[in-house]
């Protein structure tokens, strides 16, 4: 280490060089509790993800089972088992809970773990060349603030929320549901564990831009940096930006809760809809930073199958700094019910619907970057493919709902459930198994099998469009959404998407068996597993990477172009 | 106020009106009964059963219940339709049956959805087309091409054109919806309870009308749809101008019929207000949109509109007023407002 | 350690603080819930909070003095450094957009004050236009507010004072003063202790509550969030005297100090904007206390 101000004590050295350093790793409690290591954090979070994910995806699936059938089936034994009463207020109070937990789940503790702490901690410092992140140890932090909050809506769920067991006020939490209309104390722990997973995210962005902007091998100008890295980084902004508003929020939540204040009761001149803003100010950017590193993800896998240069580089990056920009000051179009006035209304209706010409760039640049490729259909390429073809389907009818007038009708009905579940479970869940099975060889040294991941691709293809795609129907037909039950004429369609769960239940065993199998069978995997098309630097490392990669910082020099990082001699 | 029910009591209009505000609560039976007498009175095909009621036929209707009898609702009319009864209808929304819901309807189906669906298929085919025209096999050696100014601009400029197409009827649309109240229109305010709702009237006597989810049972065996049914719904003129406003009590709800293309939170502290014309009689269905506790699913929204004799009939069975009667009600009242509720 | 590493980039130790950290801070949240709600968790269970507390205490002290020890060791090179730069930017980025929560909330009320009479037990409300032509009033008729140019201006001119001692500090650092420094820590510090009392007593003289009414939710949040913050920021001061006296900071390497004086203009500008919003516009023709 070069570099020592004057004065200073010279650098004490370690001695523990005996064997080959880059790959000396710590015990087993230093190495996993005690982490500053990029790559160890990054694969906590993707395990930790992917336990979130199959709780959020269980919950979900009690309350497909819940809805396959008018009536209430089995609420009333989930609200026993969690310790409520027997009445059935309680009971329904429990449908309320699930999808609370079901939508934070997803939200805070599966996607955003899993892209932004996991992809972008592993693949972010490959990528840009650097040995590690920033700031080691606050990377540890975010992770472990991310669990402490998992942890706080776990223990919301065991504890009195009103009418029962848990905190029921959907993922919004909107006031005064949430503040007058829940006593009892799991909205507080539900409202903490927001502060705590979101105080871990804001610490994990300013760790990934800081990363990004002074940690770039050199020779990596801006405009040479992947579109993973573009990607993660306009995300980081988002959060930087954004959380702190919902932290002011769901603050004013406790101290009217607990403290007597009347920012959104209006028995003390407060305002419910107040909360509505702040929420949402959030929560609209909030879903592209879901989806952004998605974006990311796609680009790099379409460019690798397609060996070829991602068409118009320039273009995508700065239509996602677009997109990230615009999505500060469309937040309202959540809130087209609540009695804004029509210049208000007409606004965001124009604000919202502009989001989709830099979205359409990213689409048709996707299809240009394929066009003319010599196209390789590995499973990262297929999930890809699914991407670009269902996010197009949840996004047109994002332009629907940006409708203020036909939003009238369509608000808070399982059309907007429909929406949102074709850019999320669909669109950013695509864009993680495609991520997944593009980076598991590099993460683990070792091979998933081809067959297995794509018998995995079709079936929860269709799984999830029978899920979702009647649920469109129902929203026009005019079943709300947050119902534990409904009116006779909605069963078909909701026993079809019942069905559809079971197909992609069935479907992520193939998921599960595939990790399994390529850990303890799979083949061991190159440096760089995919071929030519497999241009960025996380490549040129060893699969998995040594423990400390790049001690001697890779360069890149003029003659290489945004496409092409690998060092001459590869 | 009494006197004035009194008076029309006499003119055998409203009758036995004063027992009216206890039997929302005791009626239940009794409303089943009035159905069936409904139904048997009704012709086949006829839009709104007691719509067509004569005044005579209406105080012909059971004694103890007065002259308002709930209509029955029509099949497939401002409510849900299941699969079983109709595929595609429940595949889309319900039809419309105000001018502003037909405008949006027609928007929907005849600009969004062939844009939108045009735009998804068009993605999926040029997906296809790469995938037979451009695998390894079909093109073994990949270009090299990055860029072409053309083309990023096309894609950039067609979308921008469909979003204004888009974005004129739009606003044409919100404009129409905000269109303010004329000022003789009728007042009906939707209180938002945990977990029912309260409609007043405060330009007839300030009646209210506390409105309980029938059990879905009891609503099939009275021939209503299950879960959308309920003891005392919300009576409207129908063809006049409505000021429809919301508010609520403890926490948001939503006023919601899909029939009638409307939706509107009920805010705690808020008093939200927008215009609602119903041309036609009938009962409309809709539910709570804003999740307000464990009850949520079970607030359902019935508005009956009735053509405004039969609503001011309803009215003073009610106990309530018509504008300007009170005065009157006090002198022959009678013989005036016999024309008018007859007509 | 980057033994055999051919850069300047610092790799760390691993280190048991964040895990700790976090779920001190998981202990602490949960142990506000558990005192917010004696009637379910009994009485006597704000053990709990005070033990997360006592956690965060000890792992924001062993990290940061981790960090200094690392400084001290010549980890931070200038590629280090500046990343500290840019952490610290993008952190008070955060706290400002913290800070719009605040504000966000007391211009909505104080623009658009609920033209509307509530009435708590039944939920009725009636509009206050057009019946007697009364406007809402963001303060309520009778309440009292604290006269702005009494202590609150005080307490401006003694921030912005501890913003020019603070800059005195500095300079002195950079010239190799080392007792200029610590004669400007001294009275930023003094300054910083003097406004907290004074916000103290303030606080504690103030004719209104702390619930109750949209001004006083507003008011004692968004200066409480700003008292907060000048704890925050005149403890990182203390600590860069401590470490003043210590002989740490060099003139060409001091970013602890250089990142607290950030902090507290960034707190000091808070100020400005709080006192001219709330205190001077938003008590602007009520009664003065
Ligand atoms: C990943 C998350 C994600 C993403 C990316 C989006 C993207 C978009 N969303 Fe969505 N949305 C959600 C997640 C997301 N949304 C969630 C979670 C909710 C519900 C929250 C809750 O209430 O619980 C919601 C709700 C929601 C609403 C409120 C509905 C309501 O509650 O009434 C609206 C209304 O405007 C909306 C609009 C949009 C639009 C216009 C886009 C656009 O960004 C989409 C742009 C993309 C395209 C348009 C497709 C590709 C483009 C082309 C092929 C070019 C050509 C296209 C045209 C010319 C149209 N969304
Ligand atoms: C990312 C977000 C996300 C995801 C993936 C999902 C996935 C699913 N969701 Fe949900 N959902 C929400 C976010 C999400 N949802 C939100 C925000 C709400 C609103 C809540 C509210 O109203 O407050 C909601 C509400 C909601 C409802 C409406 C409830 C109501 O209004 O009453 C329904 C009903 O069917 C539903 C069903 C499902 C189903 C069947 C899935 C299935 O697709 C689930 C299948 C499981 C998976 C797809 C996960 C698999 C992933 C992993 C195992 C991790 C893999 C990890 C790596 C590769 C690293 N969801
Ligand atoms: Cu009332 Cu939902
Ligand atoms: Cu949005």
């Amino acid at each position: 280490m070069a570099t020592t101000a004057e004065g200073f004590d010279a650098h004490h050295d370690h001695g523990h060089d005996a064997h080959d350093h880059a790959d000396h790793k710590p015990g087993f409690f230093a190495r996993w509790f005690m982490s500053t290591n990029h790559k160890d954090i990054g694969t906590m979070y993707l395990i930790f993800a992917i336990i979130a994910g199959i709780v959020g995806g269980a919950i979900s699936g009690i309350m497909r089972v819940e809805l396959a059938e008018p009536g209430i089936q089995y609420l009333g034994w989930w609200a026993q088992l969690m310790g409520g009463a027997s009445d059935v207020n309680t009971a329904l109070h429990m449908w309320n809970v699930f999808i609370t937990a079901h939508g934070l789940i997803m939200v805070f503790f599966m996607v955003m773990p899993a892209m932004i702490g996991g992809f972008g901690n592993w693949f972010v410092p490959l990528m840009i060349g650097a040995p590690d992140m920033a700031f080691p140890r606050m990377n540890n932090v975010s992770f472990w603030l991310t669990v402490a909050g998992f942890f706080s809506l776990l223990f919301s769920l065991f504890v009195p929320g009103g009418t029962g067991p848990g905190a029921g006020t959907g993922w919004t939490v909107y006031a005064p549901l949430s503040t007058s209309g829940s006593v009892g104390p799991a909205v507080d722990f539900a409202i903490f564990s927001l502060h705590l997973a979101g105080a871990g995210s804001i610490l994990g962005a300013t760790n990934f831009i800081t990363t990004i902007f002074n940690m770039r091998a050199p020779g990596m100008t801006l405009h040479k940096m992947p579109l993973f890295v573009w990607s993660v980084l306009v995300t980081a902004f988002l959060l930087l930006l954004a959380l702190p508003v919902l932290a002011a929020a769901i603050t004013m939540l406790l101290t009217d809760r607990n403290f007597g204040t009347t920012f959104f009761n209006p028995a003390g001149g407060g305002d419910p809809v107040l909360y509505q803003h702040l929420f949402w100010f959030f929560g609209h950017p909030e879903v592209y930073i879901m989806i952004l590193p998605g974006f990311g993800m796609i680009s790099q896998i379409i460019a690798t199958f397609s060996r070829k240069p991602v068409f118009g580089y320039l273009g995508m990056a700065y239509a996602m700094v677009a997109i990230g920009v615009v999505g500060f000051i469309v937040w309202a179009h959540h809130m087209y019910t609540v009695g804004l006035d029509v210049n208000t209304k007409m606004y965001f209706t124009a604000a919202t619907m502009v989001i989709a010409v830099p979205t359409g760039v990213k689409i048709f640049s996707w299809i240009a970057t394929m066009w003319g490729g010599s196209l390789s259909f590995k499973s990262p390429m297929v999930w890809s493919m699914g991407f670009i073809f269902l996010f197009t389907v949840g996004g047109v009818t994002g332009v629907v709902l940006a409708n203020g007038g036909i939003d009238d009708n369509l608000h808070d009905t399982y059309y907007v459930v429909a929406h949102f579940h074709y850019v999320l479970s669909m669109g950013a869940v695509f864009s993680m198994f495609a991520g997944f099975y593009y980076w598991f060889p590099k993460m683990s040294g070792r091979m998933h099998s081809e067959l297995l991941s794509h018998i995995h691709f079709w079936t929860f293809f269709v799984g999830v469009n029978v899920i979702f795609f009647p649920q469109h129907f129902l929203g026009m037909q005019g079943m709300p959404r947050r119902y534990p039950d409904y009116p006779e004429a909605y069963h078909f369609w909701h026993e079809i998407s019942t069905y559809g769960y079971y197909i992609m239940a069935g479907s992520m065993v193939f998921f599960f068996v595939n990790i399994l199998y390529a850990l303890v069978a799979g083949k061991k995997a190159e440096a760089n597993p995919w071929g030519e098309g497999a241009t960025t630097l996380e490549w040129t490392l060893p699969s998995p990477p040594p423990y400390h990669q790049f001690e001697t910082l890779p360069v890149i020099t003029d003659s290489m172009d945004y496409h092409d990082h690998r060092p001459a001699t590869a | 106020m009494k006197n004035s029910i009194l008076a029309l009591l006499a003119a055998g209009l409203a009758a036995f009106a004063p027992l009216s505000v206890a039997a929302q609560d005791a009626a239940a039976p009794a409303v089943a009964e009035a159905v069936q007498v409904v139904g048997a009175q009704t012709a086949p095909g006829a839009e709104a059963g007691v719509g067509n009621l004569t005044p005579a036929e209406a105080s012909a209707a059971p004694a103890g219940e007065g002259a308002y009898i709930p209509m029955a609702p029509t099949e497939g009319k401002g409510m849900p339709t299941s699969y079983e009864d109709d595929p595609l209808k429940s595949m889309t929304f319900q039809d419309q049956y105000t001018a502003n819901g037909e405008y949006a309807l027609g928007m929907h189906d005849y600009v969004l959805l062939p844009v939108i669906t045009a735009i998804s298929l068009l993605v999926l085919g040029l997906l296809l087309y790469v995938v037979m025209r451009f695998n390894r096999k079909a093109n073994p050696v990949a270009s090299k091409t990055t860029h072409n100014t053309a083309i990023e601009v096309i894609w950039t400029i067609v979308p921008v054109i469909i979003l204004v197409i888009i974005a004129v009827p739009s606003i044409t649309l919100l404009a129409r919806q905000y269109e303010t109240p004329p000022a003789d229109a009728v007042t009906i305010k939707a209180t938002g309870y945990q977990w029912y709702w309260g409609y007043t009237y405060p330009d007839h006597g300030d009646i209210e009308v506390i409105s309980n989810m029938l059990d879905p049972a009891e609503a099939v065996k009275r021939g209503e749809p299950g879960q959308l049914a309920v003891d005392n719904r919300m009576v409207v003129p129908a063809g006049v101008p409505l000021r429809i406003q919301t508010t609520a009590s403890d926490v948001i709800h939503a006023f919601a019929v899909p029939s009638l293309w409307f939706k509107m939170d009920a805010v705690p502290g808020r008093l939200n207000e927008k215009l609602l014309t119903i041309p036609e009689p009938g009962v409309y269905y809709g539910q709570c949109s804003e999740l307000c506790g464990a009850r949520h699913g079970f607030m359902p929204i019935a508005v009956e509109a009735l053509p405004p004799a039969e609503f001011a009939a309803w009215v003073r069975a009610q106990g309530g007023s018509m504008p300007g009667e009170e005065a009157a009600a006090a002198a022959p009242a009678a013989p005036e407002a016999a024309p008018a509720a007859a007509n | 350690m980057a033994g055999k590493a051919n850069h300047d980039y610092h790799i760390l130790e691993p280190d048991i603080w964040p895990l700790v950290g976090s779920f001190s801070a998981l202990t602490f949240t949960s142990g506000m819930v558990l005192s917010f709600h004696p009637e379910v968790f009994g009485a006597a269970s704000s053990f709990v909070m005070w033990a997360g507390l006592a956690g965060l205490i000890a792992t924001f002290f062993m990290w940061f003095k981790n960090i200094v020890v690392e400084a001290q060791r010549g980890d931070h090179t200038p590629v280090v450094q500046l990343h500290m730069r840019y952490g610290m930017i993008l952190f008070i980025a955060s706290e400002v957009m913290f800070f719009v929560g605040w504000f966000w909330s007391f211009f909505d009320f104080a623009l658009f004050p609920s033209p509307l009479e509530y009435d708590a037990a039944t939920g009725a409300t009636t509009s206050l236009f057009g019946t007697e032509g009364a406007l809402a009033q963001f303060i309520p008729e009778g309440m009292e507010v604290l006269d702005p140019f009494a202590l609150p201006l005080l307490n401006t001119l003694i921030l912005l004072c501890s913003g020019t001692t603070v800059t005195w500090a500095h300079h002195a650092l950079i010239h190799g003063d080392r007792t200029g420094l610590k004669q400007g820590l001294w009275a930023t510090i003094a300054l910083g202790a003097l406004f907290s009392c004074i916000q103290a007593y303030e606080y504690s003289a103030a004719p209104f509550g702390f619930g109750g009414n949209t001004y006083s939710s507003a008011f004692y949040m968004a200066t409480g969030f700003h008292g907060f913050h000048v704890l925050i920021g005149t403890i990182f001061l203390a600590v860069c005297l401590y470490r003043a006296y210590l002989g740490h900071f060099t003139p060409r390497q001091h970013f602890g100090f250089e990142a607290a004086a950030w902090y507290w203009h960034f707190v000091d500008v808070v100020w400005l904007f709080l006192f001219v919003a709330i205190y001077v516009w938003g008590g602007w023709g009520a009664e003065f206390h």
